[in-house]
C-alpha cells in the first residue's frame, strides 16, 4: 500500500472517506460474489483427491492449541471480571455459571474461536495462495484448465466451516472449563453451581450455530480473495496477510453485531 | 496433430497504473514458426505472452488464436483455448506441494487421459529434457536449471499447438542454453507446432527463430525475417540487437 | 498428498514436544532482543525521525480499523447487556455494565488484536522483505547493508519501532475506548430505547478511574509485546515470498496468544 501525503483540508478527507466508503461497498459486492463462486466450486467438485481432508487436518490440527490456550485464559478472565463486580454488588454468584454458559454459547465462544481462526488460518490460507499467485503458480493452474476457485478455495472453504464448527464447541467446552476453576479456586464457588446448563435455550443454541457458520464461510472466502489478489513478490505477499487477518477480523464482529442484533430483536417481539 | 492456428495480434494496448506497457502491438505469428520477442527488460514482453492466452486482460485491442478470440472472452471459453497451448514461466511455476512426476503429468490429468498412458509419456518428456526417474523428487530438491526443464516438460506434455517460453534460458549457461534451444527446435519438428519465445539473451534467441520481433517502449519496432534483424531500417533495433552502446537507446 | 505433507503427521507426542521446543527457541529470542532494545532505551537514543515516521504511519493505518471495530463492539456489548435490561428492566445497568466490560477488557484486548493484526504484520512483512533473498533476482539484504555503513540495525530499525507501537496503540486504545462507548450510547438508543444520558451517567456514577487506566495499563503493555514480537518474527525470515507470509502468520499468532496470557496475568496484578 502506499503512503498517502496527508489530505490538505476537510473536503479532501471528506472526499477519501466517501472514496473508501464506496470502496468498502464494492469490495463486499465482490466479495459476495466470490462466496457465490464458492459455493458452486463445493458443489461442482473439482479438486485434488484427499485435498479437503488435508485442509482439515491443517485447520484443526494446527489450531487445536492455540484455541485451548486463547480460549481458557479467556474463560477465566471473563469469569474473574464477573465475579469480582457481582461480589461489590449482590454477593451472590449462584447464577454466574448457568449465565456464562449462555453467554459462551451464543456469542462470545463462537466470536472469540473465530477471532483466533481469523489470525491463524486466515493469515495461513492468504500466505500460501498469495505465495502460489506470485510465483506463477496460479497462473499455470489457469494455463492447465483450473479454476483457483474450485481448486484452492473451495476445498479450504469446507475445511473451515466444518474444523470451525469443531473448535468452536471445543473452545466452548474450555473457556467453560477453565472458568469454572477460577470461580472454584478464587471465589470457592461449588462447581455443582457453576455447572448448570439450565440458562442454555434453543435461540441461543441457534445463535450460536448461525454465527458459527457465517464466521466459517467467511474466513476462508475473504482470506482466498486477499491470496488471490497478492502482486508483486514478498511484499505482495505480506500485504496480502495483513489484509486478510484485517478483513477476516472485521467481518467476524460486523457478523457478530448484526446476528446478535437479530438475536434481540426477535427476543423482545418474543415476550 | 491439427495443424496449429495463427496467432493475430492487433493494436493491443496495456497499462498498470500509469505504465504503459503496450501502446499499440501489432503481431503476425504464422502457423509453425519459431517465433522469438526481444527488447529490453521489464519492457512488457512477459506481459504480452500472457496476453496472448487471457492470463491479463487487456485495456484494448484484439488477440485471436485461429478463430477463437481470446481478448474479451469468459474464463470459461479460454479454458478451451487453452487446451491449445503449453507454457514456460519465467520462474517456472512448479507446484510446490506436487513431485516432479504430478506436476509434468498434470496437464494429462486434467484432460482425462488414462493413467497408464499418462505414466509412459510423462517418462519419455522427462527422458527427453534430460531428467529421466526423476518423477517422485519435489521441485525443492531441483536446481534452477532443472527445475527450468520440468517446467518444459510439463508445457510440452500435451502435445499442445502453440507453446509459448517465457525466458527459456535465463540464468543459465551457455552450453545449457544451446541445449535447451536443441530441444525446443527438436518438439518443434516432431509436433509441427508453434513456438513464441521471449528472451533477453538476444544472440541465442535470434539464432534460434527464423521470426522476431523487438518491443521497445510499448511498440513493435522490427518484425520480420530474424536472419535480417541486424540490418533493420530502425537504429535503435539494430543498437539492441548488436548490444552497442552509442545510439537512440 | 506428497511425502512431504505425510510426513507431518507424527505421533501427537511428537508434535507437543517439537512445538514446545519451538515456542521455547522463540521465547527465548524475543527475550533477547527485548534485552537489546532495552540497552538502547536507557538512557534513550534512537532516530528521532524514524520514530516521528513510523507512529505517523502506524497511526495513520490503523485508526480506521480500530475505530471501526471498536464502534461495532460498543454495539455488541449493549446488545449482550439489553438481553438482560429485557429480563430485569434494568436500564440503568447497561451504561456501567458495557463501561466495565470495555474498559477493562474487550477495549483493551481487541484494539489491540486489531492492532496486531493491521501493525504488527505489516511490521513483520517490512522487516521480513529487508531481511531475504529474492532467488537469483535482487537480493535484498538490508540489514546487512546497514551494518555495512556502520549503523546498528537495532538503534535504527526496530526501537523506533517499538516505541512507535507502544505509544500508538496506547492512543489508539484511548480512541478506541471512547468510540466504543460513543457506539454502545448509539445502539442503545436505537435498539434498546434507552437515553443516552442514562447511558452516561450510569457509566459515570458506578466506575471509576482505576477502571480506565486499568485498561491502559494493559494496553501499554501489550503495544510492548506486539512490537517485540512483530519485529523478531520479521528479522529472522528464511526463505522468499513463502517465508515472509509464514512469519507474518506465525508472528501474529504468537501475539494473539501473548495478548491472552498477559491479559490473564494482568487481570489478576493490578487492581
Amino acid at each position: 500500500m502506499s503512503e498517502d501525503r496527508p489530505a490538505t483540508g476537510p473536503r479532501q478527507r471528506i472526499e477519501r472517506l466517501g472514496a473508501a466508503a464506496l470502496d468498502g461497498l464494492a469490495a463486499t459486492g465482490q466479495l459476495a460474489g466470490m462466496l457465490g463462486a464458492t459455493w458452486r466450486g463445493v458443489v461442482r467438485g473439482r479438486r485434488p483427491p484427499g485435498e479437503v481432508a488435508n485442509q482439515m487436518f491443517v485447520v484443526g490440527n494446527k489450531s487445536l492449541l492455540f484455541v485451548a490456550v486463547t480460549l481458557g485464559f479467556i474463560g477465566m478472565v471473563m469469569v474473574y471480571q464477573s465475579c469480582l463486580q457481582l461480589e461489590r454488588i449482590t454477593g451472590d454468584l449462584s447464577r454466574i455459571g448457568p449465565e456464562f454458559l449462555k453467554l459462551l454459547v451464543q456469542d462470545f465462544g463462537p466470536t472469540i474461536t473465530a477471532l483466533m481462526l481469523a489470525t491463524r488460518v486466515g493469515a495461513g490460507i492468504a500466505a500460501e495462495i498469495g505465495s502460489m499467485v506470485v510465483t506463477e503458480q496460479v497462473d499455470a493452474l489457469r494455463m492447465s484448465g483450473v479454476t483457483p476457485i474450485d481448486y484452492l478455495i473451495a476445498p479450504r472453504f469446507i475445511a473451515c466451516v466444518v474444523m470451525g464448527a469443531v473448535l468452536t464447541v471445543f473452545g466452548v467446552a474450555i473457556a467453560y472449563l477453565a472458568g469454572g476453576l477460577t470461580a472454584w479456586s478464587s471465589f470457592d464457588l461449588n462447581p455443582r453451581l457453576f455447572f448448570d446448563p439450565s440458562r442454555v435455550g434453543f435461540l441461543d443454541l441457534c445463535l450460536g450455530l448461525t454465527k458459527t457458520l457465517c464466521y466459517g464461510m467467511a474466513i476462508p472466502v475473504i482470506s482466498g480473495a486477499c491470496g488471490l489478489r497478492a502482486r508483486g513478490g514478498s511484499e505482495g505477499v505480506g500485504a496480502a496477510t495483513t489484509a486478510a487477518v484485517i478483513g477476516s477480523s472485521l467481518a467476524v464482529i460486523a457478523l457478530d453485531l448484526v446476528i446478535s442484533g437479530v438475536g434481540l430483536l426477535l427476543v423482545g417481539h418474543g415476550r | 496433430m491439427r495443424p496449429a492456428p495463427p496467432i493475430r495480434v492487433s493494436r493491443l494496448e496495456k497499462a498498470f497504473g500509469r505504465r504503459r506497457l503496450l501502446a499499440g502491438v501489432d503481431l503476425d505469428i504464422p502457423p509453425g514458426s519459431r517465433f522469438g520477442l526481444i527488447g529490453p527488460a521489464a519492457g512488457g514482453k512477459s506481459v504480452l505472452l500472457k496476453l496472448l492466452v487471457g492470463l491479463i486482460a487487456a485495456d484494448a485491442g484484439e488477440v485471436t488464436i485461429g478463430d477463437d478470440k481470446v481478448t474479451g472472452a469468459s474464463e470459461d471459453a479460454l479454458m478451451a483455448v487453452r487446451q491449445r497451448v503449453g507454457m514456460l514461466f519465467q520462474n517456472y511455476a512448479l507446484f510446490d506441494f506436487l513431485s516432479v512426476g504430478e506436476n509434468v503429468a498434470f496437464p494429462l490429468v486434467r484432460r482425462g487421459v488414462p493413467r497408464d498412458e499418462i505414466d509412459q509419456r510423462v517418462r519419455d518428456r522427462l527422458r527427453a529434457v534430460g531428467l529421466a526417474g526423476s518423477e517422485g523428487k519435489l521441485p525443492s530438491e531441483l536446481s534452477g536449471g532443472m527445475k527450468k526443464r520440468v517446467g518444459i516438460a510439463r508445457a510440452t506434455v500435451a502435445r499442445p499447438e502453440i507453446v509459448l517460453y517465457d525466458e527459456p534460458t535465463a540464468g543459465l549457461d551457455p552450453v545449457t542454453t544451446s541445449k535447451i534451444y536443441d530441444l525446443i527446435r527438436a518438439d518443434q519438428a516432431e509436433t509441427g507446432c508453434t513456438v513464441v519465445a521471449v528472451s533477453s539473451d538476444v544472440d541465442a534467441l535470434v539464432g534460434f527463430a527464423d521470426r522476431v520481433a523487438m518491443l521497445h517502449q510499448g511498440e513493435i519496432r522490427y518484425q520480420g525475417p530474424a536472419a535480417a534483424v541486424r540490418d533493420a531500417g530502425d537504429p535503435a533495433v539494430r543498437q539492441f540487437v548488436r548490444g552497442e552502446l552509442e545510439g537512440p537507446l | 498428498m506428497t511425502g512431504a505433507r505425510r510426513a507431518a503427521l507424527r505421533s501427537p507426542i511428537e508434535t507437543l514436544g517439537a512445538t514446545a521446543m519451538q515456542v521455547a527457541r522463540e521465547a527465548g529470542g524475543i527475550t533477547l532482543l527485548a534485552g537489546r532494545v532495552l540497552r538502547c532505551l536507557v538512557p534513550p537514543s534512537m532516530d528521532g525521525r524514524e520514530l516521528t515516521r513510523n507512529m505517523y504511519r502506524m497511526g495513520n493505518r490503523s485508526v480506521p480499523i480500530v475505530a471501526l471495530t471498536a464502534f461495532f463492539v460498543g454495539g455488541i456489548m449493549v446488545i449482550q447487556a439489553g438481553m438482560y435490561v429485557r429480563q430485569f428492566n434494568a436500564t440503568g445497568l447497561v451504561g456501567w455494565g458495557a463501561g466495565y466490560a470495555i474498559f477493562r477488557e474487550i477495549g483493551p484486548v481487541l484494539i489491540a488484536l486489531m492492532f496486531s493484526g493491521r501493525v504488527g504484520s505489516n511490521n513483520t512483512a517490512e522487516l521480513g522483505t529487508m531481511t531475504v533473498t529474492e532467488g537469483t533476482m535482487t537480493v535484498t539484504e538490508q540489514l546487512d547493508g546497514l551494518r555495512a555503513l556502520a549503523i546498528d540495525p537495532i538503534r535504527y530499525l526496530i526501537v523506533p519501532r517499538v516505541v512507535a507501537m507502544m505509544v500508538m496503540l496506547f492512543i489508539l486504545t484511548v480512541v478506541g475506548d471512547l468510540v466504543s462507548i460513543a457506539g454502545g450510547m448509539l445502539f442503545s438508543r436505537l435498539l434498546i430505547g434507552i437515553d443516552p444520558s442514562t447511558f452516561y451517567y450510569s457509566l459515570v456514577d458506578n466506575l471509576d478511574w482505576i477502571d480506565f487506566v486499568h485498561g491502559l495499563v494493559k494496553s501499554a503493555v501489550f503495544g510492548l509485546s506486539i512490537a517485540l514480537t512483530s519485529c523478531y518474527f520479521g528479522v529472522s525470515v528464511r526463505g522468499g515470498a513463502v517465508g515472509v507470509g509464514r512469519a507474518v502468520n506465525a508472528a501474529v499468532v504468537a501475539a494473539a496468544v501473548s495478548i491472552m496470557l498477559l491479559d490473564f496475568f494482568l487481570t489478576f496484578l493490578l487492581p
